[in-house]
């Protein structure tokens, strides 16, 4: 039975990350009441750096993060792993992700801030692929430049270094000057392809900026900034809490109620970790739970009025789960020392495969050098090879000084039949289904894996490399959209233009769950700026309620 | 605790005059907070060695000296840090039951043949038993990476950070400020020595 | 006991200049034709070098414009407008007016100053340089019309006229004659730091009267719970063993390699004075503070930027990752090492071209009085020059970066200091407290 607590509140917000503590931000500064729920714990900086130097497995993002055990997230990205269950026959390329704590997945992302092509909002109108989003580029421009400011984004000037997404103002910072080996890259990309390579738009600070430092380069973007030069949502979550917002953690809200009639939702119930129950109430409700947990909770509310659980009258919930699935290589550069490892990890892309009439048979995508230290897989290298002594320490040197690493991330389409549902099986303690996920890559993003092998391949072939040492099959990129799809007609969408569920009036959902297509660039951008779009639509309603 | 003129402890600073007359005029006096707060005060060590949180067990002295005299060949270095040996070796005995019989057999052979470089010394350890490999590389996996029996040991300290200082630090410590990574790095030539062990495939942790 | 004789020859040969200098009697304004501007950039200067910016600029808002809160034992001082608008500002003030303020603290309705308004400091300003002063700040300063709000004073302080006393008895500038841009080396420097720097405004401790003590001149004292150091020429005490170019370099970007940094009220110093002041002013200051008499320091005895060396610590670990919710206080070395070291190195060496500066050899870490090492850790450091833009996160309470308790403060400052400085000064969590109460 429900406690007798009375949690109550304007807006209610189920999760802390980006989307759900940057509106909870916005309506407390418009003096609107917010409570937000959050499933994990409150948690700092200063364990989580100790945590990663402790871990064996350092290239394991989800390391320094173990999960409460009434909030699980992922332990890792291997199939199985006891939380994330995929199926299918790409099952290992859907193994994402995800962190369930207060802010949320950025505390380990590498503030790849991209805004999407006009192109990403209308596939389906420009080359007859996937769907369209039920709103447009211009919709979200000024959002996105909130959402910019909102993060500290840095970019290249636009007259510059044109990234094909319009601009009506100037990136918030400085573009990241790029380390030595990126330069290398570029010159050569420059020099000897038909390509170009761009700075890429990050939330990472070039000066000081929102009270926090300049970026010195630590290298560990992910997982974990030592000093809190990137964006991640717990600054969204302490300024909200600063203008008044009330963050409620250990709260894993397991039920949406509606009222009689099934269009408005009146509460939610939540877990706290003895499984005490608890229930808020308020006049809106935003689900901002990441793509996969807020799909989780929709089928976990189906009851008598919703069999197929909230907001579902479309059956499209838990379907059309999309990621940026890529192909990774990892080489031995013949040419000069270029010693990546030295600035922040993702700086630098090649853009030019983001868009192009070939989006028609093949999905877009895009190309990272990433500029991470190699000094562990270099020795781990030099050890298997033999090397013992003075001559495995002249090869960890060249070795880490020439290892070029190179990934993708690939267009997916929204395929129905990719789907997310309740898992039968197996339940945490509190008896909420694990997640399980079937997934089938769509031989649109198939052919385009291909193309970038090809290309990858050339790039080895430029850079005289050696020892190739390709991740096998299709890559995660922790990317996941889809879930509670957009669109114009309700029979076959879950929300509409305004992330406003088409069954319930006052529940939005702000995640990348609604995306319509997954385009190409990191998604916490346009996460973010369709969060401050339902910020902006529950202040105006609440305004004139 | 240090002591200062007159015998005073360094914690009564703000009883110099200077802020004595400032505190007066403060709303609440932080001297007399800070007078209040110096019985609290423990004494504390001064010492800059970090100690481990739980130290492994002290291994008997002639099997570590053994250790490092085989850790010295193998890295062909003269000095290593007998504090991390004696954790590395206690965490790859810890690993594997047969590794102190191994260790020893190495440590054997090394008296035996005083080999005078690692790639000597390993060349002949794998032909004389083809499973000491495998006690090669996780000695050289302590050392240079910091790890055994699936731990950190150490990861600042590792070697491989230490003989790559010049270029880069580890993650998570900086190596300059912001911007310092647009110089160019320094060279470095193409080895020209060879493996002495056989190669072994390269597994990498799924992340 | 104040020196009355000294204050009276001051005031009357202050006055004395005032009767032969022919001042304008009416407010210059912008239109005003065949403005010299050569008098302009001086005024410039002038201003810069009195850094009139850093309290009358509320930061993020006009130049100028006043409204910064500045807190004194007595309460909060208002700064106010000090832009030519007529109305809400000085726009109505002829250059005796704007003398009268300036040099002796008195509005031009009569009413006194508060001496956080450093006028006698400023006593000591040339007529010429008076004169330039003016001239700029009714030529090239934007009018901004709106008035911050009045200060209000708890008793006695409230009481403007009480100041008339108080100017009475305090010690002022002598006032310097003639071109202060013809002064020898020495007597510039003196110029400089006396009359325009004001820097023993915050560097001389003051009398049971608020007034600055001559006999500790540059000795150092509290100022908002930061401390400002002893710069005199004691070679243990002050600043004694800097070289004149390390001064040059610590006044030109906030800097000196292996021995300071600035940050806090100093940072703005730097950031808005004296980085903009030529090399031949710098070298100047530095030569007038390498012969300020040696002041020992009743705590200090042994140069603050002396102690330490770098640590050849073996981070040997035996734990695994702890779960997201084990939010377990740290002891001090963990506390640095994950906290500091990111920046500061575990051996505390700073990054290679010391943008973090090594904790050793470092005058906040080596200092007896723990004050700075505190301030620097609960409010971070911000200092933008032509050299670079320096930031530290602050670890206060309200750190978007990490929030440390005031418990793991004081055994980040005390491991610090016993590792990299003069030895642990046994603070407690609530000593840390002191520092950020009310704030």
């Amino acid at each position: 039975m429900p406690s007798e607590e009375n949690l109550s509140a304007d807006v209610v917000i189920v999760g802390s990350g980006v989307a759900g503590s940057s509106i909870a931000n916005e309506l407390a500064r418009a003096g609107i009441s917010v409570i937000v729920l959050e499933a994990g714990p409150r948690v700092d900086r200063q364990h989580f750096v100790e945590n990663f130097r402790n871990l064996e497995n350092k290239p394991s993002y989800q390391g320094p993060f173990p999960a409460v055990p009434w909030a699980r997230h992922p332990p890792d990205q291997q199939t199985p792993n006891d939380y994330l269950h995929t199926t299918g026959p790409n099952a290992e390329a859907y193994q994402q992700v995800y962190l369930r704590m207060m802010g949320g997945t950025t505390w380990h992302w590498a503030g790849c801030a991209w805004r999407y092509l006009p192109s990403d909002f209308e596939l389906k109108t420009r080359y007859g692929q996937g769907r369209d989003w039920a709103l447009t580029y211009d919709d979200l421009e000024p959002f996105y430049y909130q959402a910019e400011v909102m993060m500290g984004v840095c970019g290249p000037d636009p007259a510059v270094e044109d990234l094909g997404s319009p601009r009506k103002q100037p990136y918030p910072m400085d573009a990241l000057p790029i380390s030595y080996a990126a330069q290398q890259f570029r010159k050569l990309i420059q020099e000897k392809t038909p390509w170009r390579v761009v700075h890429e738009p990050q939330a990472r600070n070039t000066r000081p900026y929102d009270s926090r430092p300049t970026c010195e380069g630590h290298n560990n973007c992910m997982p974990i900034c030592p000093i809190g030069a990137m964006y991640n949502g717990s600054y969204s979550v302490y300024h909200a809490e600063a203008a008044g917002a009330k963050f409620i953690p250990n709260a894993v809200v397991y039920k949406i109620e509606r009222d009689s009639a099934n269009k408005r939702v009146t509460a939610v119930q939540y877990f706290d970790p003895d499984k005490g129950s608890h229930r808020v109430t308020g006049k809106y409700f935003v689900i901002a739970a990441h793509c996969i947990e807020t799909a989780k909770l929709l089928l976990l509310s189906a009851d008598e009025q919703s069999p197929d659980g909230v907001a579902n009258s479309s059956g499209h919930v838990g379907r059309n789960m999309m990621d940026h699935t890529g192909v990774q290589v990892t080489f031995i550069s013949g040419d000069q020392a270029l010693w990546p490892g030295r600035g922040p990890l993702e700086t630098n892309v090649i853009d030019n495969f983001r868009d192009g009439n070939w989006r028609t048979d093949r999905g877009a995508y895009l190309v990272h050098m990433v500029d991470d230290n190699q000094v562990d897989l270099a020795t781990q290298l030099a050890i298997s090879k033999g090397y013992v002594g003075r001559e495995l320490e002249e090869q960890i040197r060249y070795l880490a000084s020439h290892t070029v690493r190179l990934f993708s991330h690939n267009e997916a389409l929204p395929d129905p039949n990719n789907r997310l549902t309740l898992s039968k099986d197996h339940k945490d303690i509190l008896g909420i289904p694990h997640p399980e996920v079937y997934y089938k890559l769509p031989e649109y993003t198939v052919r385009s894996c291909e193309h970038t092998r090809y290309v990858f391949r050339d790039l080895i072939k430029l850079m005289h490399g050696t020892d190739e040492q390709w991740t096998p099959g299709y890559f995660p990129q922790d990317h996941p959209a889809g879930s509670t799809i957009m669109g114009t007609d309700p029979k076959d969408s879950v929300v509409d233009g305004h992330c406003r569920t088409h069954d319930h009036d006052n529940l939005f959902i702000a995640s990348s769950s609604v995306f319509s297509t997954v385009g190409t660039g990191n998604i916490t951008l346009t996460v973010a700026a369709l969060a401050l779009r339902v910020a902006d639509t529950l202040k105006k309603e609440l305004a004139h309620a | 605790m240090r002591q200062t003129h007159k015998g005073q402890p360094v914690a009564e600073w703000c009883a110099s005059p200077n802020a004595m007359r400032l505190n007066k005029l403060l709303r609440m006096s932080r001297r007399d907070v800070l007078l209040g707060g110096i019985g609290l005060s423990v004494a504390s060590t001064t010492g800059a060695v970090l100690a481990a949180d739980t130290a492994p067990a002290t291994p008997n002295n002639e099997d570590l000296s053994g250790f490092m005299q085989v850790s010295q060949r193998l890295t062909d270095r003269d000095t290593l840090n007998p504090q991390i040996g004696a954790a590395l070796y206690a965490n790859i005995v810890h690993a594997n039951a047969d590794r102190k019989d191994k260790l020893n057999a190495l440590h054997a052979l090394l008296e035996r043949e005083k080999f005078t470089t690692a790639s000597a010394f390993a060349h002949a350890a794998e032909k004389s038993d083809p499973k000491l490999k495998d006690v090669i590389h996780e000695i050289l996996t302590g050392w240079y990476r910091g790890i055994a029996d699936g731990k950190v040991v150490v990861y600042r300290s590792a070697l491989m950070f230490d003989i790559t200082k010049d270029a880069v630090y580890p993650k998570t410590y900086a190596t300059g400020g912001p911007f310092y990574w647009t110089s160019k790095p320094p060279e470095v030539a193409r080895p020209k020595g060879h493996p002495a062990l056989s190669a072994s495939a390269l597994v990498i942790e799924p992340t | 006991m104040p020196d009355f004789s000294k204050t009276l020859r001051v005031l009357l040969s202050a006055s004395t200049v005032i009767g032969v200098c022919a001042l304008s009697q009416t407010p210059v304004h912008a239109e005003d034709a065949a403005l010299d501007q050569a008098v302009l950039d001086r005024g410039a200067y002038i201003a810069t070098a009195s850094d009139c910016i850093a309290c009358h600029t509320k930061p993020g808002s006009q130049p100028f414009a006043g409204g910064l809160k500045i807190a004194t034992p007595m309460g909060d001082v208002i700064s106010t407008n000090i832009t030519p608008d007529p109305d809400h500002g000085i726009g109505k003030y002829t250059e005796q007016d704007f003398e009268q303020a300036v040099r002796h603290g008195v509005r031009k309705d009569g009413a006194y100053l508060y001496p956080v308004m450093p006028y006698v400091s400023y006593a000591g300003m040339t007529d010429q340089d008076v004169h330039a002063l003016y001239v700029w700040f009714m030529h090239s300063v934007k009018p901004v019309a709106s008035a911050p709000a009045e200060t209000t004073l708890v008793f006695p302080a409230n009481m403007r006229s009480a100041m008339a006393a108080w100017n009475f008895v305090t010690t002022k500038e002598e006032p310097e004659s003639g071109d202060s841009s013809t002064y020898d080396p020495l007597r510039r420097g003196k110029y400089l730091t006396n009359a325009l720097e004001h820097c023993g405004t915050c560097h001389t401790p003051r009398n049971f009267m608020l007034s600055e003590k001559q006999d500790r001149y540059l000795a150092g004292t509290s100022l908002d719970g930061w401390y400002a150091p002893n710069i005199t020429s004691s070679k243990t005490g002050g600043i004694g063993n800097w070289s004149e170019d390390d001064i040059v370099a610590y006044l030109k970007t906030g800097h000196a390699n292996g021995h300071a940094q600035a940050a806090g009220p100093m940072a703005e110093a730097v950031e808005h004075s004296t980085s903009h002041l030529t090399d031949q002013d710098l070298h100047a200051i530095a030569t007038y503070i390498h012969q300020v008499p040696a002041m020992d320091d009743d705590m200090e005895h042994q140069a603050r930027d002396s102690f330490g060396k770098a640590i050849e610590a073996q981070d040997i670990r035996q734990s695994a990752p702890t779960r997201i919710d084990d939010l377990t206080e740290m002891d001090g070395q963990h506390a640095y090492d994950a906290n500091c070291a990111a920046c500061h190195g575990q051996t505390g060496m700073g990054t290679k071209d010391q943008y973090a500066p090594s904790l050793f050899h470092n005058s906040t870490v080596g200092s007896a009085r723990p004050d700075n090492l505190i301030m620097t850790i609960l409010h971070g450091v911000q200092r933008k020059t032509e050299a670079g833009d320096v930031s530290m996160p602050d670890f206060s309470g309200h750190s978007d970066v990490q929030r440390l308790s005031d418990a793991e403060i004081s055994k980040i400052v005390n491991y610090v200091m016993a590792t990299f400085g003069s030895g642990d000064p046994h603070v407690t969590a609530d000593q840390v407290a002191q520092f950020h109460k009310d704030k």
